[in-house]
């Protein structure tokens, strides 16, 4: 199995209602590992079903493929649906890439440090308590990402043609094709709520 | 005529893989050093290409090949073109499919407004799709599948994350197989 840890702390929160979490996860999250290591931060969700504010830390994390950034989607999913938030904080820049590629730093915030992260969310928190009426932050518009990576290089439009032949029985060879993909998600460092090339959505039914 | 000029020679490795997720993290080393080493690709993409060959790779584990088979994983790097990414499976994993199905599948995930309903399949159709020039899927006279994905080296694009710097030509060590 691919070594990876992941370390949860309380983080000193002076809000009440917000329950502060750092999940430190370090090491390689794929396939060997994956399924096994999220167990702990679903537990952690039964454990605080509301208001519960977890702040990834990525400043260890080399590698995560794409299960892993569907568990992460689903965690969003279960912890925004209650209240809470989670937010990122110190990623190295191939892994704002895959994150960025699969459309989920639009929904997850993204910050330097972990005292910016705890900054934005007691903030936030204030002003939501100061307010009646707050507007809730629409799940495309983000708080501003801190971390810098450049704009993904849109990929070639040369490709060939998409051309999916049946498969011949006996067959010799078919073919597909798969054209590449044309819309690219817009830096990091100045996201938009524009929507993203797909729609991240939690999933309903979660596959621990 | 064969080309047997090192300049411009093709760079070709093949790796079988026992069907088990344990080996995968050096299947990325491996991805990593060779792009690192043997093509002008940057380390953006060195990156990305391990994330290609992982997704591959764990798609093939996965459905393609079953308990104690190999998969065939070959790197070509075309000096100053291109990098062709092949992974090949038995056929014999625990869910049949045909070449024409996961592109029908990876076809409908890429539709515009398309929402993932699960922890799974954002592999193919958004790590690999995104990240390459083609993806190609054929069924193989013996069962299996086998995927190609080819990313032609386009040096505006061949940009670099920051704090990171492109491997010097000093350094560059042509791998010959």
């Amino acid at each position: 199995m691919t070594e990876a840890n992941i370390l949860i702390e309380d983080i000193a929160s002076t809000d009440a209602s917000k329950t502060l979490k750092r999940v430190s996860i370090s090491g390689q999250l794929d396939e060997s590992n994956v399924d096994e290591k999220s167990q702990a931060i679903y537990q952690l969700i039964t454990q605080v079903p509301k208001g519960l504010y977890l702040i990834f830390d990525f400043e260890k994390l080399e590698y995560m493929n794409s299960k892993s950034i569907g568990y992460m989607t689903d965690w969003y999913g279960k912890i925004s649906g209650t209240g809470g938030q989670i937010v990122i904080v110190k990623a190295k820049p191939n892994i704002v890439d895959i994150l960025q590629v699969i459309g989920l730093t639009q929904l997850i915030p993204m910050y330097g440090s972990i005292d910016e992260a705890k900054f934005a969310i007691l903030n936030a928190a204030a002003q939501s308590a100061q307010t009646p009426a707050p507007a809730p932050a629409p799940a495309l518009a983000p708080t501003p990402v801190l971390v810098t990576v450049p704009a993904p290089t849109p990929v070639a439009s040369q490709a060939p043609a998409q051309s999916p032949t049946p498969a011949p029985q006996p067959a010799p060879v078919s073919t597909s094709t798969i054209p590449p993909a044309s819309a690219q998600v817009p830096t990091i460092s100045t996201i938009s709520p524009a929507t993203p090339t797909t729609q991240i959505q939690p999933p309903s039914a979660p596959q621990p | 005529m064969e080309n047997s000029n090192p300049e411009t020679k093709p760079v070709r490795i093949s790796i079988l893989l026992p069907t088990n997720a344990y080996f995968m993290s050096g299947i990325r080393d491996f991805t990593m050093s060779f792009i690192k080493n043997a093509t002008k690709f940057s380390q953006q993409w060195a990156y990305r290409f391990q994330s290609i060959v992982d997704e591959l790779c764990n798609n093939a584990i996965e459905h393609g090949s079953e308990s104690g088979q190999d998969i065939k994983i070959t790197l070509v790097y075309a000096p100053e073109e291109s990098l062709t990414i092949t992974v090949e499976d038995t056929g014999t994993g625990k869910t049949k499919t045909k070449a024409a199905d996961i592109e029908k599948i990876i076809t409908e995930r890429r539709k515009p407004g398309y929402v993932f309903e699960g922890i799974r399949g954002r592999g193919l159709s958004t790590i690999v799709s995104s990240w390459s020039d083609s993806a190609k899927f054929e069924d193989l006279p013996s069962g299996g599948i086998k995927a190609t994905v080819t990313k032609k080296l386009d040096k505006s694009q061949n940009t670099n994350l920051p704090k990171e710097q492109a491997v010097s030509a000093a350094n560059r060590v042509v791998l010959t197989v």
